[in-house]
């Protein structure tokens, strides 16, 4: 029973007595729990608007997600620990309402009042239970994004529990900087390397290395966009955003010598060689 | 008891949202999440130490249980209250956990010492009137008692990531 999705989510909300009552096959009730479970992007709850049954509240709870998390996604193990509504011995009052009564004072005249009542219910009592649940960080997965577990929240003795809403809350990362599906990230190199070009290999989030060679001049501010090595698109894992290199290049902190002065000048046209051999070797 | 908020205030003390116990289990409005102190980065599933500072935030309203030295409107100790916006509100939002052993565990009771004026979190029983009645005033007391002490009942709790779960393995070894 819980492998199967469907029979899972029928277990979570009614508990056993629920598989019996005629599980796959939709009969009304049940069918209209499940019409807002297709897909957890809906914004409002539909299970709000059929008939009046009491709901306990929502537990909205922040998941912090690292971009890591984001790039390869993540199982997330968490423990819920909840009062569960259990029989007791004995009778207790439920859904207690207004009612107006109207009692006959006499030939044509009426009186109407204002009476509390109630029907006669099974006793319940609120049991701490606990069990555990999977969070699913999928690949691509956007801020404020909701992962719902209908039931989980809080209890409701005359009616049903509320749900428990894992809010997605991406965490900042010391080096990538995300814009939708893409990556931004800044990488510095000196002066040297700014005139003659360079070679590196930037660690990406799950550790494997983007290779960046560059044989040109490289200007400060210059970016370099590589496709394919940003995010992996949430509706789509196989496409992915591009990765945005911008060149920040590192100056000389102080001035230089006027023996520096002549050996800059003259050292260009050995980079100049240099240069020829690396072309060469490529 | 259980620590709840609702976003009101009490007429009399700073005015900030009240803090106060209720006995019901089924309140949605009594869960807290527990967080790094203020400005520091706490990752996901780390055990919280014993001695360690932390902030507890309100869930329905994003504020961070507080305390200052105003003197609380029923029994005359310190004034706790509900401070900040979505989370973050300033170094008075810090409690240390105080308990003994090496971490804090889900079924011990613990203590909160507030980390700027020493006060440990209590309730001693005295009830609001109107609008919250029957609810218990929260406060922070500067003796220690049978008062202070509070247990983790019903929640969500993140499993002790990987890291940690290989570092408690080769502790034991």
């Amino acid at each position: 029973v819980l492998s199967d999705e469907e029979k899972r989510k029928q277990y979570d909300a009614y508990g056993e007595e629920g598989l019996k009552d005629g599980h796959q096959s939709s009969h009304g009730d049940i069918f209209s729990h499940f019409f807002g479970d297709f897909g957890f992007m809906f914004g409002g709850n539909p299970r709000q608007q059929d008939r009046n049954i009491p709901r306990g509240s929502d537990i909205i709870v922040d998941l912090e997600v690292t971009l890591e998390e984001v790039y390869s996604g993540n199982f997330v193990e968490v423990v819920r620990n909840k009062p569960v509504a259990r029989q007791a011995p004995g009778k207790r009052k439920c859904n207690c309402r207004q009612e107006m009564r109207t009692t006959q004072l006499g030939p044509g005249r009426f009186q109407m009042t204002q009476e509390v009542v109630c029907d006669e219910c099974p006793n319940v009592k609120l049991v701490n239970e606990e069990r555990t649940l999977e969070v699913e960080i999928e690949p691509g997965v956007r801020d404020g994004m909701e992962y719902p577990f209908i039931g989980e929240g809080e209890p409701h003795v005359d009616g049903e529990p509320g749900d428990l809403r894992f809010r997605i809350k991406v965490l900042k990362h010391p080096v990538f900087e995300r814009r939708g599906d893409d990556l931004y990230t800044n990488v510095t190199i000196s002066l040297v390397e700014a005139l003659t070009g360079f070679e590196m290999d930037i660690s990406h989030l799950d550790g494997h290395k983007v290779h960046v060679a560059r044989d040109k001049i490289t200007k400060p501010g210059a970016k370099l966009w590589k496709k394919g090595e940003g995010l992996p698109n949430f509706d789509n894992n196989n496409i992915k955003g591009s990765l945005i290199i911008t060149f920040d290049v590192e100056f000389p902190k102080e001035q230089l010598t006027p023996e520096q002065r002549e050996g800059e000048c003259s050292e260009l046209p050995r980079a100049g060689k240099n240069l020829a051999q690396l072309i060469q070797g490529l | 008891r259980r620590a709840g908020s609702h976003g009101g205030s009490p007429s009399a003390g700073s005015g900030q949202q009240s803090v106060t116990g209720v006995s019901a289990a089924d309140d949605g409005n009594s869960y807290w999440q527990v967080r790094g102190r203020t400005a520091a980065v706490c990752q996901r599933g780390t055990p919280v130490r014993c001695g360690q500072a932390i902030r507890l935030t309100h869930l329905g309203t994003g504020r961070n249980l507080h305390s200052h030295r105003f003197t609380s409107p029923l029994s005359g100790n310190q004034e706790v209250s509900a401070f900040g916006e979505a989370g973050e509100g300033d170094y008075l939002d810090d409690w240390t956990v105080v308990c003994s052993g090496m971490y804090w565990v889900r079924d011990d009771e613990v203590r909160f010492q507030h980390t700027s004026t020493d006060v440990f979190l209590s309730v001693t029983g005295e009830q609001y009137g109107r609008p919250i009645n029957g609810q218990k005033e929260v406060h922070g007391m500067a003796t220690s008692s049978q008062n202070n002490y509070w247990k983790v009942m019903e929640g969500i709790f993140m499993q002790p990531s990987e890291a940690f779960k290989a570092e408690r393995y080769h502790a034991e070894l």
